[in-house]
């Protein structure tokens, strides 16, 4: 495949020296880590940066526990989201998300960072992390800040992440004790989703809702977050009744763009569809954890 | 009542699931297809290709790439010795008029699809080709396009062509249309429609073209057909025999290669760089701009006895052709004789035509016409069931073709129809029902039969050559010009040649494809390759082995017809034996060939004018009877198909594990049609140019197919088989909706069965686009 | 640049532009095994294995790969060309049709049964699911990886 000749290429080997790159450089710098987002775009001459920077060989992936949240590198490659038993245990709603992306060669070498950075509106993980209110690190060269998953997605395929910034580690709540569910509707196994819906859930003694979490991609330039349904399901009991009533308000309050693979309407109403099975499914598993 | 042909398992070879010979070195990455060769000094060529639908070409400028450092040669219309390529099938075009069609080689001031080729380019790298492509200037002037065909039959419409908008017209007309419908208890109408797919084979359409040491221009090239070399010496403005092209494994055809694809671009670099060239097209390249599958709107309307039996069927086909003929008028002439479908009906009108867009081309596919008319025919067979209220398993038998029974085109069925049988042990393989998971899914399950010409029109003369030949250690050489695209085409014919010589397998090579090397045996198009090659091979074969046993009958003293060849050597009835080697000695001291040339003539006939339905049209016809069970989920749409059986007749399994691996991929294929294969273009505008939006089915997309093998030993083919590389799939798009209207009462009749189109079906969705209300209860 | 990698076992030099695939770089050297299909790692043609992982090479830009192992269909034979019993079983189910997804399917296959030896049906067709194969509807293909997980042809 004939790719864009001139671009520098360098391989930072230490976060400073990649923000160093980050920060120095003008012009189209792009980020590499997997790849797979990038180099399809590279492929096809649709991207034509002026530097790539390979940040492979930083210490950025790892996985570790750290005060009722979870360090996960932004390194780290989604097959091993999808294997890891300390995030099965941990966050296992986002072990099930990653399982969802694409293919397995896609999962091999694609990154959670690489994902996050990408916003593709459908995006699995981009979803997940709103849903979770994770908490992104964003280096600098002499600095860093923490920005929420939900400020991080600002439209389609962008964030706030600055030219000179790297997005370093993410941080997710321990879930443990709730109940959770993620699933997508795509035209064929693996394809990008049409809608896509992460729900989690915590049961109390009472049988009902203590706290919900409800975020739906694929419906607009970003992840959206019903909180309108969540505030819907708070205190309630979760009967099938309150949560098909809760799924159509949360598809309600939606106005998917029509393109040429699905209408608005359609998209509309499988949030509806897929929004009610996953807070069944998620309101299931709290149950059992209860 | 059912005729039962049994089929005598005589054979030592033949019938027997052999392993090709082809599959070791490509499960060991060692076959080198059109793209994986390389010659000293290659260059790499381009293809610039129009952005728009319509247009006129006011300016090229191409000074800048030519200019560029590495690039070879930079070539437009001016360029081309002689600009114009023919669609055109030896000996026929002075006969049947639409037939015969014409496009630019590159574009001469008018753009009439996306993705028209404007302009090449040969440089020293693929990079540098791209590179170069960027630095052609172009300035285009957007012209009307009509995007629909029967907005493109209305005067005023956009021309794309000066002579007008409708390419073709067909007329089929048998007995008494208006008595047949006076006739009728039930009349069931219903309007079809079907879309524009791609060919979707994994190897894009590629090649290496150089020019050899005696100046001969040689392309080799991933195709199925290697009488192009003719189109590129024309065009070229060479002589015919100075042309030679070599079809290597081609990794998958299924029509999209059997116009010119990239074989003339590469003759007219090497010709011109003197230079060995390559090109490769990309998956983008290729979605956007190679030719498709014909939409046909489909109308009919069918009478029908309180019994169920078939009175009268009226039928209009509208088929998109696209801004170049290519195929199309011949597609229609296919689905015209096929629009009735395997029934007996006494009374029938077709009426097809064909119109120009500014779409992209389409062309020959899978199917050829005669696949898309299987949604039309089996969908109001179905709904005729329903209105008399019998099953449509026992509709179909009671209408099916029989031997005796004669086509509207007015051809008399020769053969027999294994139809009853194929419904119902395609029925029978489904076996027990399936329960819905959940409550808002529902299960049905429905038929689909369907017929399929296999061999050319019998008005083309059609013929097939084979060499074969010993070698002096009694090893087997076949030379015929027969390109094998991945369905065992070589391999069969090395199965026949081993029954017929009594040689193994392992003692038997075959060379293939090449224009200058192999004797000719026509394209491997239409399901004819193992009817015609397989009869040349089988025909050059028998008189091989009748030269040989007739020095073998010296040798043994004994008559030539009372020997045998087996094992490698040459029995007499007591069992006497001698090796081949030492009867082919003798073959050589007495002067007598060990080789033959055989050449196989189809039984031919004369033109028929459809209209008056007077005569045969197509050597013979495949039959095939599929079954499928479904899941609809009501709420979102989406069908799955939970168990699917696919019979056929084949008339006889030369190797039936490849008969079995084509009615599977052949079935997928027709899934993914029916599921969610779709070329979107929006005035024009392919929106769907990858593989991530152009969706072929995944292993997880599709049930196993389970197919099953009739062989009622009576086809036209070598030792009574039939072809089996089209019939699969006609029949699921149908066997689809059949079973979706058996499991919610809803009938689809568009093409693809997407789960936006079921949903909206259902009821579940209504409203276009902005704001329309959600129901509220979506707890069923 | 100049980069290292092992290539079915031995140790390899390129001499490579950044922008460059792997894809591009393993087909420049000779592997004519690995195929090209669709540019953007959906149809599976090109896939190779990358320490022991199924990778799309189309989609690794070479400086990647550097110090890393790649394994080709032609690494899973033996030495002096003998097939792999997995090869051996495609051959004799007749899984293999034009061959073009042949490369792909064999090392997506070998890698997820030397990762999970005890596979049924279904777990088989879930691994294959990121690899096109556009002649052979896929049944012959999983017969074909069933019976080799069951040991029948070694």
């Amino acid at each position: 495949m004939a790719t864009a000749l001139d671009f520098e290429y360098v391989a930072p080997a230490s976060l400073e020296e990649a923000l160093a790159e980050l920060g120095a450089r003008d012009g189209d710098v792009k980020v590499l880590a997997g790849g797979q987002s990038l180099v399809p775009l590279l492929n096809y001459r649709l991207a034509r940066p002026s530097t790539i920077v390979d940040i492979n060989g930083l210490p950025l992936a790892g996985i570790s526990m750290d005060d009722g949240w979870l360090r996960i590198g932004a390194l780290t490659r989604h097959v091993t989201l999808q294997h890891s038993p300390e995030i099965r245990a941990a966050c296992p709603v986002l072990a099930d998300a990653a399982a969802l992306i694409g293919n397995v060669r896609v999962r091999t070498l694609g990154t959670l960072g690489g994902s996050l950075a990408h916003a593709d509106p459908a995006g699995e993980l981009p979803m997940v992390m709103v849903a979770l209110d994770a908490r992104l690190t964003l280096r600098r060269r002499g600095g860093r800040r923490i920005v929420a998953a939900r400020d991080f997605f600002t439209g389609i395929l962008t964030t706030t992440l600055g030219a000179d910034e790297l997005l370093t580690e993410v941080e997710v709540p321990l879930t443990s004790g709730a109940g959770y569910a993620v699933e997508e509707f795509a035209r064929r196994a693996g394809d990008f989703a049409l809608v896509a819906v992460t729900a989690l859930v915590r049961i109390d003694r009472r049988g009902r809702v203590d706290d919900a979490r409800l975020a739906i991609g694929g419906v607009g330039p970003v992840p959206v977050r019903s909180i309108a349904a969540e505030e819907g399901l708070r205190g309630q009991e979760p009967t099938a009744e309150r949560l098909a009533q809760v799924a159509g308000a949360a598809a309600r309050a939606l106005d998917p763009v029509s393109d040429a693979f699905a209408s608005g309407s359609y998209r509309r109403h499988l949030t509806a569809i897929l929004t009610r099975r996953v807070l069944t499914g998620a309101v299931a598993r709290a149950m059992e954890a209860a | 009542m059912t005729e039962v042909v049994q089929v005598a398992k005589e054979f030592r070879v033949v019938g027997q699931p052999v392993a090709r010979h082809d599959a070791r070195d490509k499960v060991a990455g060692q076959t080198l297809y059109a793209g994986d060769w390389t010659m000293p000094g290659m260059l790499h060529g381009a293809v610039l290709q129009s952005p728009y639908p319509s247009a006129r070409i006011c300016r090229i400028e191409t000074s800048r790439a030519s200019r560029m450092r590495g690039v070879a040669v930079v070539l437009t219309a001016g360029d081309v010795p002689r600009n114009t390529l023919w669609t055109d099938l030896p000996g026929q075009t002075m006969v049947v008029g639409p037939l015969r069609s014409r496009l630019n080689v590159l574009a001469e001031g008018r753009i009439r699809y996306q993705g028209e080729p404007v302009a090449l380019v040969a440089a020293e790298t693929e990079a540098r080709a791209r590179d170069a492509l960027e630095a052609i200037e172009v300035e285009y002037e957007p012209l009307p396009g009509v995007f629909d065909p029967e907005e493109a039959l209305r005067p005023d419409a956009p021309r794309v062509h000066d002579e007008g908008n409708l390419l073709a017209q067909w007329r089929i007309s048998s007995g008494d249309l208006a008595a047949g419908f006076a006739r009728a208890d039930v009349v069931v109408e219903g309007e079809y429609q079907t879309h524009f797919v791609d060919a979707g084979f994994l190897e894009p359409e590629s090649g290496v073209a150089w020019v050899d040491a005696d100046g001969v221009v040689t392309i080799r090239v991933s195709t199925q057909v290697i009488e192009h070399f003719r189109d590129v010496a024309e065009v070229l403005g060479l002589p015919h025999n100075r042309v030679r092209v070599i079809a290597p494994y081609v990794g998958g055809g299924f029509g999209g290669k059997e116009d010119v694809t990239v074989e003339v671009y590469l003759g007219l670099l090497t010709w011109k760089t003197k230079r060995p060239v390559r090109m490769v097209w990309t998956r983008q390249e290729s979605l956007l701009a190679r030719t498709k599958r014909h939409p046909f709107r489909m109308r009919y309307r069918t009478g029908a006895l309180r019994t169920g039996e078939l009175v009268a069927q009226q039928i209009d086909l509208l088929s998109d052709a696209g801004a170049y003929a290519y195929m199309s008028a011949l597609v229609a002439l296919y689905a015209s004789v096929t629009a009735a479908g395997p029934y007996r009906v006494p009374n029938v009108e077709v009426n097809a035509r064909v119109a120009y867009t500014n779409n992209c081309p389409t062309s020959a596919m899978r199917g050829f016409g005669a696949m898309q008319v299987v949604l039309g025919y089996e969908s109001q067979i179905d709904r005729v069931a329903r209105a008399v209220g019998l099953d449509p398993k026992r509709v179909r038998e009671t209408n099916a073709l029989r031997r005796g029974d004669t086509l509207p085109v007015g051809q008399v069925i020769e053969r027999h129809v294994a139809l009853p049988e194929l419904l119902e042990r395609a029925w029978q393989a489904l076996g027990d029902p399936t329960l819905p998971r959940a409550p808002s899914v529902r299960v049905g399950r429905g038929v689909a039969c369907n017929m399929q010409p296999y061999g050319r029109l019998v008005w083309l003369h059609d013929w097939a050559s084979a060499w074969i030949g010993f070698e002096m250690d009694g090893t087997v050489v076949i030379r015929t010009g027969v390109p094998d695209l991945g369905a065992g085409q070589a391999s069969s014919l090395c199965q026949i040649t081993s029954e017929v010589l009594g040689v193994p397998m392992e003692h038997v090579t075959i060379h293939i494809a090449d224009s200058a090397l192999t004797p000719l045996a026509g394209t491997t198009t239409g399901t004819r390759q193992l009817y015609m090659s397989g009869n040349a091979v089988l025909v050059t074969a028998r008189n091989l082995r009748q030269q040989v046993l007739e020095v073998a009958a010296q040798v043994l003293n004994a008559a030539p017809d009372a020997l045998t060849m087996a094992e490698g050597e040459v029995r007499t009835a007591e069992g006497r034996a001698v090796r081949l080697p030492e009867i082919l000695r003798h073959c050589a001291k007495l002067g007598v060939p060990r080789t033959h040339l055989g050449v196989y003539h189809a039984p031919s006939g004369e033109v028929v004018d459809l209209s008056k339905g007077t005569g045969k049209v197509f050597p013979d016809y495949a039959f095939g009877a599929h079954a499928a069970e479904v899941e609809v989920d009501t709420e979102t749409g989406k069908i799955r198909v939970l168990k699917y059986a696919a019979a056929h007749d084949v008339g006889r399994a030369i190797n039936p594990q490849s008969v079995e691996g084509q009615i599977q991929g052949a079935t997928v294929q027709g899934l993914g049609f029916a599921l969610m294969e779709e070329v979107i273009l929006e005035q024009g505008i392919n929106l769907t140019t990858s593989f991530s939006t152009y969706l072929i089915p995944g292993v997880l997309d599709v049930p196993d197919v389970e197919p099953v093998i009739v062989e009622s030993g009576e086809g036209a083919g070598p030792l009574g088989a039939r072809g089996i590389g089209e019939p699969p799939i006609g029949p699921p798009a149908a066997a689809v909706a059949n079973a979706v209207e058996n499991a919610t009462g809803i009938r689809l009749t568009t093409t693809p069965f997407t789960p936006e189109r079921v949903a909206r079906a259902l009821g579940a969705v209504t409203g276009e686009d902005g704001r329309e209300p959600v129901p509220e209860d979506h707890s069923r | 640049m100049k980069i290292e990698f092992i290539v079915n076992g031995q140790p390899r030099e390129f001499d490579v532009a950044a922008s460059e695939t792997l894809l591009k770089v393993l087909r420049e050297a000779g592997c004519w095994e690995v195929k090209e299909g669709c540019g953007e790692g959906v149809c599976g043609s090109c896939t190779v294995l990358f320490d022991d992982q199924p990778v799309s090479s189309c989609l690794v830009l070479a400086p990647l790969a550097r110090g890393h192992s790649v394994i080709t269909v032609r690494g899973l034979q033996e030495n002096g060309g003998s097939l792999h019993p997995l090869q051996e079983a495609l051959i004799r189910h007749g899984a293999v049709q034009c061959g073009f997804c042949t490369p792909g399917i064999v090392l997506t296959a070998f890698a997820f049964v030397e990762r999970t030896p005890d596979v049924d049906r279904e777990a088989i067709r879930e691994a294959l699911a990121g690899n096109l194969c556009r002649c052979t509807g896929y049944a012959k293909i999983v017969d074909a990886i069933e019976a080799y997980v069951k040991g029948v042809y070694g």
